[in-house]
């Protein structure tokens, strides 16, 4: 399945994968918590105890590293902002460390951590069954749609020679309309098939 | 010999008028393994659908099938849906949980049983042991058609309602699960559009047409009797030129 | 829109969090007493859908493509209170499973996202489309709605970083206002694509999402109300009427402080940036303010004509 972008490091072996989903978890959540509210100094410590995390998960650098260049920009984008004000530098450079500090420590835990098992957390500490009912649902059925929306895509492809960008949209459009209605009658199926196994 | 399904007068109407089905009459005994056919639009599915209960959506008093002596209504739906199995024609929307122990495990959660031996002998069952923690979109299409029937197995269900269980199978996939469903001593209705399967696993057929049975009985008169074949959009498998009298 | 770790203080986040706490909450308590259980997987594909949708790449020049966000979309398709639910769910996994938005952000990006897009979006819908009939009139209302609602979740955003001291809200604001204001007209003519593709092949399904009768709801849309305008005094009323000293004052009598070390890096935002912006030109805003909205309603009349055939008028 080629949409390994997600999920996809997180079945791997190593100390840190061993560990129970939910004590990865509450050590993320710590960590973002200390990184956002402590002193600046003292986001130095942490982020060499994330750097050692890092090593014993035997996830490849390179997977890492690239990953954090995908999102800085997003991070980049709003903290340009804090520029306009006086000592905008020291902000600037303050923020871009906490929040990159952040973003590694939530993809070491994305990394090692399979959905399914972050959802089984969730259902432990009584989360609402909807909600996780619908968070499962819908990683379930991710790949599902994304694989049934480039088939499509892929078919009308073969059947289009417009070059405007206009029909182009118009195309995209009716290829997401399309995948909602299929997604519709297999949400009646799968109400069929849970039925089917005692769901009340 | 005790009568496992019976279905009396079943009539069914789509929510636009159209009838599905016009008043089907057959039983199946215990232990028998029934192949239903006939050409698309026939009303298999929809008849599959009414041996669980899932359809009618409102059940309105007069019960038309008989679930081991029990009249399918309200009341006898949760042992029903227990006791008959049934395995969708797409694995995709009956295999919805994250990970395959997970999906294996709904059946026996939802009716109270205990988890993890049941999912553990279905999985040995279906000779799947060792997926529990893989996830659904990394199976091959025939290991999740396996894990479907896990999950179906993990009921203990008395009797296995098929819907095109070959369909989408490469032919070791089929051949797999050929033998798997040889091996489950359950009362077994197929439909399919897999002749050669029919002719292999089922001794009897229920051929059905525009909503009605036109054909009930043994699998070596049907399949060979050639214009019935022909008259209802099927055709006479291969294995059937190849068998001898004798 | 989201908001990465980092960028919100302490009393920022909590608020935030409580109200979408509140939000969310409210959402699922109503739709466990209300959605039919046949609906139930529909908002685990609705979310599905969301995500799937948000992946295709609409090509806006020179290699920069547009992407749907969904607030209004989904409001449409399966109704606001189940939206609410679908979009949270996106959220969270874009969160722990994307690292696409902070988990100290979550609140705040829950509140913009998830409540204020899809409700308030829903609102203009619904509101417009009292005024507009058909097909045509549908699609308009969806893709103004959608205009609206980006621009709103977009002011609440700089609000919430405003009053974190993180940026000063004379440069977020029209900032973040503005860049939303064109992301808006994306968004909407997105929306209009799918519902009017949707509409074509099984209208139904826009009437089903729905709700039954919006004169018993009265109290859904009484306690969204009063969250929605509780965030909007919170995050923006402050700034829009001058006053962020005196909300200062109010945090810190309730014990929230600013980071102790930031003290030393950033000065408490200084009312003189805040407000200059504010004080010298209000009518800037309005202006600006009112022309985007005319805008924004002529493309989104344009867009409606186009995708309707000329029969249905």
């Amino acid at each position: 399945m080629r949409h390994d972008f997600l999920d996809s490091h997180s079945r791997l072996d190593s100390p840190v994968h061993r560990l129970p989903a939910g004590i990865k978890l509450a050590s993320a959540l710590l960590f973002v918590f200390l990184l956002v509210l402590a002193p600046l100094p003292a986001c130095v410590p942490i982020a060499a105890v994330l750097v050692v995390v890092a090593l014993l998960s035997r996830l490849p650098a390179s997977f890492l590293v690239k990953r954090l260049l995908l999102l800085e920009p997003f991070v980049l984008g709003v903290a340009v902002l804090t520029l306009f004000q006086p000592h905008g530098i020291e902000v600037f450079a303050a923020i871009v460390a906490r929040s990159t500090l952040c973003l590694f420590t939530m993809l070491l835990l994305s990394s090692t951590t399979p959905f399914a098992e972050l959802l089984c957390v969730l259902k432990r500490m009584r989360v609402p069954a909807l909600l996780v009912t619908t968070l499962a649902l819908m990683y379930r059925y991710l790949f599902v749609l994304m694989d049934e929306g480039e088939r499509m895509q892929r078919a009308r492809a073969c059947r289009t020679f417009e070059r405007r960008r206009w029909h182009g949209w118009k195309a995209l459009g009716t290829v997401a309309g399309q995948l909602f209605v299929r997604s519709t009658e297999r949400a009646e199926r799968i109400y069929a098939a849970m039925l089917a196994r005692g769901w009340k | 010999m005790t009568t496992a399904i019976e279905v009396k007068d079943l009539k069914f109407r789509y929510h636009d008028g159209t009838e599905a089905l016009t008043g089907l009459n057959f039983a199946v005994a215990e232990g028998e393994c029934v192949g239903l056919i006939g050409p698309n639009g026939a009303g298999k599915s929809t008849l599959l659908l009414h041996l669980n209960g899932i359809l009618p959506e409102k059940m309105d008093g007069t019960a038309t099938v008989f679930v081991h002596g029990k009249p399918l209504n309200e009341e006898n739906l949760p042992e029903i849906r227990r006791s008959v199995g049934v395995l969708f024609q797409d694995p995709d929307d009956q295999l919805f949980c994250p990970t395959v122990f997970e999906d294996v495990a709904f059946g026996p959660q939802q009716f109270g049983v205990e988890v993890l031996p049941a999912v553990q002998r279905a999985l040995v069952e279906v000779g799947l042991t060792g997926f529990e923690k893989r996830s659904p979109h990394h199976l091959s299409h025939g290991e999740k058609r396996r894990v479907c029937l896990a999950g179906v197995l993990a009921c203990s269900p008395r009797v296995l309602v098929l819907d095109e269980p070959t369909s989408d199978l490469d032919p070791r996939g089929r051949r797999e699960l050929k033998a798997l469903l040889r091996q489950i001593p359950a009362t077994k209705i197929i439909a399919t559009h897999d002749l050669e399967l029919v002719a292999e696993l089922c001794p009897r057929v229920i051929v059905l047409d525009h909503g009605a049975i036109v054909a009930d009985g043994p699998t070596t008169e049907l399949l060979d009797n050639e214009a019935l074949m022909l008259a209802h959009g099927l055709e006479r498998p291969h294995i059937m030129r190849h068998r001898h009298p004798h | 829109m989201h908001i990465p770790d980092g960028f919100l203080d302490a009393k920022t986040a909590v608020t935030t969090g409580v109200l979408a706490t509140a939000g969310v909450g409210w959402s699922l308590r109503q739709a466990r007493q209300k959605l039919p259980a046949r609906r139930v997987p529909l908002l685990g594909l609705a979310a599905a859908f969301i995500f799937a949708a948000q992946m295709l790449n609409f090509p806006v020049a020179g290699g920069t493509s547009g992407h749907l966000i969904g607030g209004v979309l989904a409001a449409v398709l399966v109704g606001p209170g189940a939206a609410v639910v679908v979009l949270t769910s996106v959220l969270i996994l874009q969160c722990f499973l994307f690292n696409d938005g902070g988990v100290t952000a979550l609140g705040a990006n829950i509140f913009n996202m998830a409540l204020v897009a899809p409700l308030a979006g829903y609102t203009i819908y619904r509101s417009v489309h009292r005024l507009t009939t058909g097909l045509r009139g549908m699609v308009l209302a969806a893709a103004f709605a959608c205009w609206g609602a980006t621009v709103l979740a977009a002011v609440c955003c700089a609000g919430q970083l405003a009053l974190s001291g993180t940026v000063p809200w004379g440069k977020v604001f029209p900032a973040m206002t503005g860049v939303h204001m064109l992301i808006g007209i994306g968004e909407g003519a997105i929306t209009a694509l799918v519902l009017a593709a949707v509409a074509r092949t099984r209208s139904e399904l826009i009437e089903e999402g729905a709700p039954a009768t919006l004169r018993k709801s009265y109290r859904e849309v009484l306690v969204y109300g009063l969250l929605l305008s509780l965030g909007l005094a919170l995050f923006v009323a402050p700034f829009a009427c001058g006053w962020p000293d005196g909300l200062e004052k109010v945090a810190g009598a309730l014990g929230f402080e600013h980071r102790a070390a930031e003290k030393a890096i950033i000065p408490a935002p200084l009312p003189d940036y805040g407000i200059p912006g504010v004080r010298s030109a209000p009518w800037v805003t309005a202006v600006v303010g009112a022309t985007g909205t005319m805008v924004a309603f002529g493309v989104a009349w344009l867009l409606a004509r186009a995708l309707t055939p000329k029969e249905e008028r």
